[in-house]
């Protein structure tokens, strides 16, 4: 199964800059006024005061680094530069646009994020008094733990900034669009909101250079934002892998030969982590609790009968709130109805584990014990590994 | 003893009418727990498997005394109906599900200590006091009564350690799934701190995951004066780094959340650490002997 490179790499939920620049600006984050354009000659149509910074929209996160930002000093030079940023690829993604901002001035640059952290038990707030590209092998960011957005104290993030930022003035601006950024994350459900850098412009006020959000895809229920985000994203999937996605199967494609067909995120990788102390590699992460009925198990079967690097299927499932005699019958079925050759090894245990054993015994299919068992019994069926 | 549910507790299930809602009011009861309601809004007076059904968390607490919760709902719904059993009173509430926005997962965690309560979720398949009583959807057979407090990030794993602890002869105290999302209402360093409390746990184990701080946690607690004994394993040696893999807490974005640093940090804290599931009973020997 061949590794997914490009867009396909990121969440499906993050979002461009200019996406996220929206959405800030939405809520009262000041921001540069740029323009989109997809062709250089939409630059002619623009009235914009140079220089200009011609930025590519991709979610690479090197993209500063890899040339993707460029200053233009006139109409010309946009135009060329809007030219070889669509002909680019950031990080195996083509951009798909191009956003045209006036070039601003910075006294110095900040850092800003909210995101969600589990040891806050909720939203932290991260501060540095020096953004940029320097945040990366720089000092930790100044941390304040929030928890529920209703938690936010100013006087709390004003006590941790004094420390780190002699202007007061700055400090006032951080902790206003620092409420701003948790509101934003709160309403319309981001797991994210980073502003990398945050300009400090002479006169003292901030502006958002950059825009980094991620959203939670669990809310496209109630935003409509994010459900046409992941309805985005699986357009440029390939076939096999929108298919999981749209069945509720959790897919992440490896590169191995053992097809790994199991339950749950946690027995998944500890299954994974045994295929590769046997000196396997595990064809994918496919976990298919979330959809575990005869649907969902034929296509991870389809999935991994079509990849021609998978040489065995490993099903191993523990279940607690699925039933494993439904799945025993399921699996039965499926080896009935295949016409594929690759050997198949199973391991059924969990709620009715039992009777699941009985079906498998009934149709001759071995029902391996222990979960060392099984990976074995895959292992010499796939030839041994590497 | 036990942590958060003992067979005094008395249960009710928001949701009962659903598939999942009936399932558990067969299993939990055949497991020995006291299940004392169900609700169902707008469907009061039911009987679901002998179980007396009410519209609210409010009436069924009046009327039956139930004080934990195991909430079956959709997670548009899930937020209303954990709120509902924390403003009825109730002590401690389970929600399973998974797909949960995490900005609901927040509002449910302040609410629930804001009250004192307890809230066990969301992503998870509860939790279980073997020999007294259940409050989640795990296989029965996997767990019996002894002194080994269970923590889990993974309800599938769990049910697969619990099974080889219990084949080894290694009973559990309570094991408690406090489930796969970054959020959680109980999270690891609370559990641990309701292990140690716990006369009748003699040792904890921790299964974790790549990705998330939990386990350094446990690592900052093994190092502590008096601590009980502690071996933990994390699944996800074979991830690769970037990609989420099925949990949403469980990706590695930095060093710190892969396998290696993880294990390292807990060995350097003298927990027993197990690179992969087939070897955590060995180490949990190693602390504890025959059990």
């Amino acid at each position: 199964m061949t590794r997914p490179r490009g867009r396909a790499f990121y969440s499906p939920v993050l979002m461009l800059e200019y996406e996220g620049k929206r959405l800030l600006r939405s809520v009262g984050v000041r921001v540069p006024e740029g323009a989109l354009v997809g062709a250089a000659a939409e630059v002619d149509g623009l009235s914009l005061s140079y220089p200009v910074a011609v930025k590519a929209q991709v979610r690479s996160g090197g993209r500063g680094k890899a040339g993707g930002v460029v200053r233009a000093e006139d109409a010309g030079a946009a135009k060329a530069a809007v030219a070889r940023l669509m002909a680019s690829a950031f990080d195996g993604e083509r951009p798909a646009s191009v956003l045209v901002e006036p070039w601003v001035a910075a006294e110095r640059e900040l850092y800003l994020s909210v995101t969600v952290d589990g040891g806050a038990g909720g939203f932290v707030v991260l501060v540095s008094p020096r953004g940029g590209v320097e945040i990366e092998g720089g000092a930790p960011p100044l941390r304040y733990d929030v928890g529920a957005p209703a938690a936010f104290r100013a006087h709390r993030l004003r006590e941790i900034l004094a420390a780190a930022e002699p202007d007061a003035a700055v400090r006032e601006g951080v902790v206003r669009l620092a409420r701003l950024l948790l509101r934003l994350a709160a309403t319309r459900d981001c797991t994210t909101v980073e502003i990398n850098p945050l300009f400090v412009l002479a006169e003292g006020a901030l502006v958002a250079a950059d825009a980094k959000i991620v959203r939670d895809e669990w809310a496209a229920f109630r935003d409509g934002e994010i459900a046409a985000l992941i309805a985005e994203d699986r357009r440029h999937r390939p076939e096999a892998i929108r298919r999981c996605l749209e069945a509720g199967l959790m897919l992440v494609p490896l590169e191995g030969e053992i097809g790994l067909i199991s339950g749950g995120a946690g027995m998944t990788m500890a299954a994974m982590d045994l295929i590769a102390r046997a000196g396997g590699r595990p064809a994918c992460f496919l976990d298919c609790s979330a959809n575990p009925t005869p649907a969902g198990y034929r296509l991870s079967f389809d999935l991994l009968e079509s990849d021609p690097g998978v040489k065995v299927i490993l099903v191993s499932i523990f279940g607690g709130a699925t039933q494993m005699e439904r799945v025993a019958r399921v699996m039965v079925d499926i080896v009935a109805a295949r016409t594929a050759r690759k050997p198949v090894v199973f391991r059924l245990n969990g709620t009715n584990a039992e009777e699941a054993d009985e079906t498998l015994k009934r149709h001759g299919l071995d029902n391996h014990a222990t979960l060392e068992g099984a990976v074995a019994a895959a292992m010499a069926l796939a030839g041994g590994g590497r | 003893m036990s942590i958060l549910l003992d067979d005094k507790s008395a249960i009710v299930i928001q949701g009962i009418t659903g598939k999942m809602g009936r399932f558990s009011a067969r299993d939990l009861t055949a497991y020995g727990t006291r299940v004392v309601a169900g609700t169902a809004p707008g469907r009061g007076g039911l009987e679901v498997e002998g179980t007396p059904v009410f519209s609210s968390v409010a009436e069924a607490v009046a009327e039956t005394g139930a004080d934990s919760s195991l909430v079956y709902v959709p997670a548009p719904s899930a937020l209303d109906a954990v709120l509902e059993a924390l403003e009825a009173g109730i002590r401690l509430v389970v929600y399973p599900g998974d797909g949960l926005p995490v900005a609901d997962a927040v509002e449910m965690r302040a609410a629930a200590r804001a009250r004192g309560a307890a809230f066990v979720g969301p992503n998870t398949p509860g939790l279980i006091s073997p020999g007294k009583a259940k409050l989640g959807f795990m296989p029965s057979f996997c767990y019996r009564r002894g002194g080994i407090g269970v923590i889990s990030r993974s309800g599938s794993l769990s049910y697969e350690v619990s099974h080889r602890l219990t084949q080894a002869g290694l009973g559990q105290s309570t094991v408690v799934g406090i489930g796969g999302d970054p959020v959680k209402g109980v999270n690891a360093a609370e559990a641990v701190a309701m292990f140690d409390a716990d006369p009748e746990t003699a040792a904890i184990v921790y299964l974790g995951e790549i990705g998330g701080g939990d386990e350094y946690d446990l690592a900052r607690y093994a190092q502590g004066p008096g601590a009980k004994p502690v071996a933990a394993l994390v699944v996800g040696l074979a991830s690769p780094p970037g990609r989420k893999m099925g949990h949403a807490g469980a990706l590695i974005g930095s060093r710190a959340d892969s396998h290696a640093a993880k294990i390292a940090a807990l060995r350097a804290a003298s927990v027993a650490a197990a690179e992969t599931v087939s070897e955590l009973v060995p180490a949990l020997r190693g602390l504890v002997g025959t059990g």
